[in-house]
């Protein structure tokens, strides 16, 4: 058995004299609040990028009344001009179809 | 490990970790207090993490003992000692009741091992741990710190009977 009583005493009475100091207030842990304020940042960029990016808008401007100029040749040879106004085409003709069959 | 868990570690160890540094920080108050927060500090950016619940007390004392040598080294106040360094003469001024400069007069591992298995109810295993030195060089820094301390204290009382 080892003989430490003089090492102990001496220990009890340091400790005795440690008995008066005054330990430190624990500090306060704040690391998961700042943690807390980075998910909310990113979300509040993200709904805020997407409030700001506009959406392309689609074009709904329909072309005014359109003029179709059509050439008719009757029966005796003569060649005469029809105009019709519409909104809409239904058939398009480039104007120089023609050439491809007449050229 | 949550920060709760952490939080309550920290919390029941707290005044024992003061002590601790203090100890480390050769018994100057401010300077331990400093170590203390930079310790928790540590621990709380998860520049440490404790694997073994079981040895948080070892795991905490060690990162102190770190943080205060760091901190000392600094402050330029870290002189290194082989472990064949016998105490110095004792000051005749030593009173037999000034624990902290008696018990600063063995050699730095002496002490430590000394403070932890007398002081803080560790075992030289613990110790060793938190040295990170081997069992049997712990027992033996024991041993020796115990020889000394004891001449130390006698020596002490010696001088205080002379100078009655």
């Amino acid at each position: 058995m080892e003989n430490n009583e003089q090492l102990e005493q001496f220990f009890d009475q340091m400790k005795k004299q440690d008995g008066h100091l005054k330990s430190p207030a624990f500090p306060l842990l704040k690391k998961r609040r700042v943690n807390l304020w980075i998910p909310i940042g990113i979300a509040a960029s993200v709904i805020l990028a997407f409030m700001l990016i506009k959406e392309p808008k689609a074009i709904h401007d329909r072309p005014g009344e359109v003029v179709i100029i059509t050439l008719h040749t009757d029966e005796n040879g003569d060649q005469h001009f029809t105009i019709e106004q519409t909104t809409h085409l239904d058939t398009w003709e480039s104007p120089t179809t023609s050439l491809l069959t007449q050229y | 490990m949550n920060s709760q868990q952490l939080d309550h570690i920290l919390k029941s160890h707290h005044r024992e970790a003061y002590l601790w540094a203090r100890q480390c920080c050769s018994f100057q108050d401010e300077l331990a207090k400093d170590v203390l927060q930079q310790a928790y500090l540590k621990i709380l950016e998860g520049k440490t993490t404790l694997k073994d619940e079981s040895k948080s007390k070892t795991w905490l004392f060690s990162i102190i003992r770190y943080t205060a040598i760091d901190e000392l080294r600094k402050a330029g106040k870290i002189i290194p000692l082989s472990t064949e360094y016998d105490p110095i003469q004792i000051n005749e001024e030593v009173d037999s009741t000034d624990y902290e400069a008696i018990i600063q007069l063995l050699p730095e591992m002496q002490r430590e091992v000394i403070l932890m298995v007398f002081y803080h109810q560790m075992t030289i295993a613990q110790s060793a741990e938190i040295l990170q030195i081997a069992v049997g060089t712990a027992r033996t820094h024991y041993e020796r710190g115990k020889k000394k301390l004891k001449e130390l204290i006698t020596q002490v009382q010696i001088q205080e009977d002379y100078g009655k």
